[in-house]
């Protein structure tokens, strides 16, 4: 057993190089490139000079054909790796920041790449990407003894439950990053006139299609969690930080909806709130840092 | 020459009439609702952060703020007025806008305006023409036809010649806002009721072998036959669970069986919750009429020694004696600060000091063996055996089926709202020189996806009759840049139905 949480931590680090060399790819094809151009004239007396001129252009088709690609290998090595480790642990693995994270960073990607295809936009990738690779940098980063199947303690041994309620929170924070993503590119777009970007109407749509995902499910996690807590802890809501913080980012998107459909905001001021949504959701997921509670067992 | 003017009449509405249509209007203002949850949200954050060590941080960082932080943590904002106060108003303006706004969602749904103008028309973006050379009623039924094909309820109106067509699909999902926030209003409820009506005691410490009355008008005891706890080879619990009986006031068990953690006991909506354990004690107390006054276990553990916190101990008044024992077992962590061991005691050794309650008596205190009696007070205090204690939640809450509707309402209306959006289009068939032309637009500005519905719409006109639609579309909406993109993979929008012109209109941006 101790050889398969090796090799899922191999299969890790694979996600992570082809993760690394995808966002390279990406931010190469959504900045462009420059194309010189030089121009031979000749004047009327004869004599010849040179021009030279450069000018951005859309990013070659190959890179980022290459980018799908090794988000794709990304996809499947992470896959690999959670699968592994959930052989051996006999459940998914949920239960600390290091399993909790690997599982989001294939959680991330698959649903980046969903989106790719279902909008076949190729730009996004130049955001989510660099996120999976922080958030790789980041796995990397906890202490090693992490690395290890432990025994759950007794109250996280509710198999139905942390799957259903963890892997819920996990698709739902990676709905709010790519919405992240759509975001930051409507505001480039729109500030910017940029041809080879997608159009910033398709990116506010972007936007909130992934909220829409996004904030059922961030609804599930609260009354999945809340259902939870109840047979765990004989009552459904504890004022944990770790639960108001949820709320609070589930507030955050609440507003989001509601300028959007009832006020009619769209476009950039819509796009500063999903960047705020990301700003609490980041505060939410690493929130075991500072909070205490009942969710500190979640915690490094 | 003279002029004849006259005024409206308007009905004077007296202030009462005046003061409840602004408290209405107030409720029903979108922009208010946004700042009420935005306030909402501001103080779910501040206790949030109050239950953090961020606070801390930001003192440590600006000392002058030190003061404020002490403020920040000592206030609980979650019980506060302002809390209370902001998810009433919040309560209030769900209801009073849903109420304000279920006629007009009704009439959208039921009975649509079906006319429409050519001026809407032309201006909508995007907007699509079509021309036919048959009649207008027959091109009529063809729209409509290839609309039903796209699961569009269709509704048409004659005005003159011309056919004016409205459509839509997914209407019903307009409802779906009814079901999320009545949800809302439910979960509010449903903590009410849990709170006025149920009771939970998170502290109920049975030890093995014992037994404890419930309270809070159950009539119920608990009894805990057995504990157990079982560990794996890493040292991490695996399980902790009690065997216990329930006994009504009468003395009758009632129930029985096992709790765990996440597999709680319930009997008569009294759910019982295996929430902790400790170490305890049983000691048989007999005074010196050889009456006995306790013979049962005491819990260790919730209390530790004033001079070695690694000691448990544990504490029995015994008002019948005028004496209150304080029972302290050996240090379980004799590593850490060893110096503070002063007792030094042994395995199977317990100390026992017996304070009276009258201060004008002398204190006496003593060690005990396991299985031995020591006479302090006046009492002969005899160390049974070690055990366990178990500590249970037990908790009643009505509010929970409430709080489970309004979980299915809550997904569910948000599922409906957001999966099934209600797409509108509106349009006109007129006769022209070569037979029939129709106007078509959807109802979706600045509404990406609502317009590429409409383009899949086009395509299937397309498709099914022939015709190919010229598309007036705006740079704005999308649909230039977005049909065919440079990466040559296969686009979303479909490639043959292109833009006829770029609308007037220029981008601001």
């Amino acid at each position: 057993m101790e050889g398969l949480v090796k090799l899922s931590f191999y299969c890790f680090t694979a996600a992570a190089i082809a993760l690394a060399s995808s966002a390279v790819c990406y931010v190469a094809y959504a900045i462009g490139r420059v194309r010189l151009r030089q121009a031979v004239m000749q004047t009327s007396a004869g004599t010849t000079f040179s021009t030279s001129s450069a000018e951005f252009g859309p990013g070659a088709v190959g890179i980022g054909r290459y980018g799908t690609l090794l988000a794709w290998f990304g996809v499947v090595f992470s896959g690999l790796s959670v699968g592994l480790r959930s052989i051996v642990a006999g459940r998914l693995p949920l239960s600390n920041m290091y399993e909790y994270s690997l599982t989001f960073i294939f959680v991330l990607t698959a649903i980046y790449l969903a989106f790719e295809r279902f909008y076949g936009v190729k730009q996004l990738g130049a955001i989510v990407l660099p996120i999976t690779v922080g958030m790789a940098i980041y796995v990397w980063s906890l202490p090693a003894w992490m690395r290890d199947v432990d025994d759950l303690i007794p109250a996280l041994q509710y198999n139905l439950m942390m799957t259903a309620h963890v892997s819920s929170a996990i698709l739902a924070y990676a709905c709010f990053a790519v919405a992240f993503a759509a975001a930051v590119l409507y505001l480039i777009a729109s500030k910017r006139r940029i041809a080879w970007l997608p159009s910033p109407a398709m990116l506010d749509d972007i936007g909130f299609r992934a909220v829409t995902v996004g904030f059922p499910l961030m609804a599930m996690v609260l009354i999945l969690g809340s259902v939870w807590a109840y047979r765990a802890w004989g009552t459904y809501w504890q004022w944990d930080p770790k639960e108001t913080s949820a709320l609070f980012m589930w507030l955050v998107y609440g507003v989001y909806l509601h300028t959007r459909g009832l006020r009619g905001w769209r476009g950039t001021r819509s796009a500063w709130v999903l960047i705020f949504g990301f700003a609490a959701t980041v505060f939410t997921y690493y929130g075991n840092y500072f909070f205490g509670g009942l969710h500190a067992y979640g915690g490094v | 020459m003279a002029q004849l003017s006259a005024r409206p009449r308007v009905a004077q509405r007296s202030p009462l009439e005046i003061g409840v249509d602004r408290v209405w209007r107030f409720f029903c203002s979108v922009r208010a609702a946004v700042y009420e949850i935005v306030l909402l949200a501001l103080l779910v954050l501040i206790g949030t952060l109050g239950n953090s060590s961020v606070p801390d941080g930001i003192a440590d960082v600006l000392p002058f703020t030190a003061p404020l932080v002490r403020e920040w943590y000592a206030w609980d904002v979650f019980h506060s007025l302002p809390f209370a106060a902001i998810l009433t108003l919040l309560a209030v303006a769900i209801t009073v806008c849903t109420i304000n706004r279920a006629p007009a969602i009704w009439r959208a749904i039921a009975n649509p305006t079906v006319p429409t103008s050519h001026g809407f028309l032309r201006g909508a973006d995007p907007s699509a023409r079509m021309v036919s050379t048959a009649t207008p009623a027959a091109f009529g039924d063809d729209l409509i036809g290839v609309l039903k094909a796209r699961r569009y309820r269709v509704l048409t109106e004659r005005r003159g010649d011309e056919i004016h067509v409205y459509a839509d699909k997914n209407r019903y999902a307009k409802l779906g806002t009814f079901p999320f926030h009545l949800a809302l209003i439910l979960i509010l409820v449903g903590g009410i009721v849990g709170a006025r009506f149920g009771f939970r005691e998170q502290e109920v410490i049975v030890p093995e072998g014992s037994t404890r009355a419930i309270g809070n008008g159950t009539g119920l005891s608990i009894h805990v036959e057995r504990f157990r706890d079982t560990y794996a080879e890493s040292g991490v619990a695996q399980e902790y669970s009690s065997d216990i009986v329930l006994y009504n006031e009468d003395g009758e068990e009632v129930r029985r069986g096992t709790t765990t953690v996440n597999h709680p006991l319930t009997h008569d909506g009294v759910v019982i919750y295996q929430a902790s354990f400790n170490q305890a004690v049983v000691l048989q107390i007999t005074d010196a009429a050889g009456r006995v006054l306790f013979d049962e276990g005491l819990d260790l553990g919730i209390y530790q020694s004033k001079t070695n916190p690694d000691a448990p101990a544990g504490r029995l008044d015994l008002p019948m004696a005028g004496l209150q024992l304080n029972v302290i077992a050996p240090d379980n962590n004799r590593v850490n600060a060893p110096e503070l061991d002063d007792l030094q005691l042994r395995p199977g050794e317990m100390y026992v000091k017996a304070i009276p309650t009258d201060p004008t008596k002398a204190v006496t205190a003593g060690i005990v063996r396991q299985g031995e009696a020591v006479d302090l007070g006046g009492l002969s205090v005899r160390f049974v055996r070690e055990t366990q204690f178990s500590l249970l939640q037990v908790a009643r809450n009505p509010g929970i089926p409430i709080f489970l509707l309004a979980a299915v309402l809550l997904v569910g209306g948000l599922a409906v709202t957001f999966y099934f959006p209600h797409r509108r289009v509106r349009g006109i068939v007129s006769p022209a020189p070569s037979g029939a032309v129709a106007a078509l637009a959807p109802l979706a500005k600045r509404d990406w996806s609502g317009q590429r519905d409409f383009h899949r719409l086009l395509e299937e006109v397309a498709n099914r009759l022939g015709i190919q639609p010229e598309v007036h579309a705006s740079d704005e909406s999308g649909f230039d840049r977005d049909g065919a993109r440079p990466d040559g993979d296969q686009p979303m929008q479909p490639g043959r139905i292109r833009p006829a012109a770029t609308a007037s209109r220029a981008r601001t941006r």
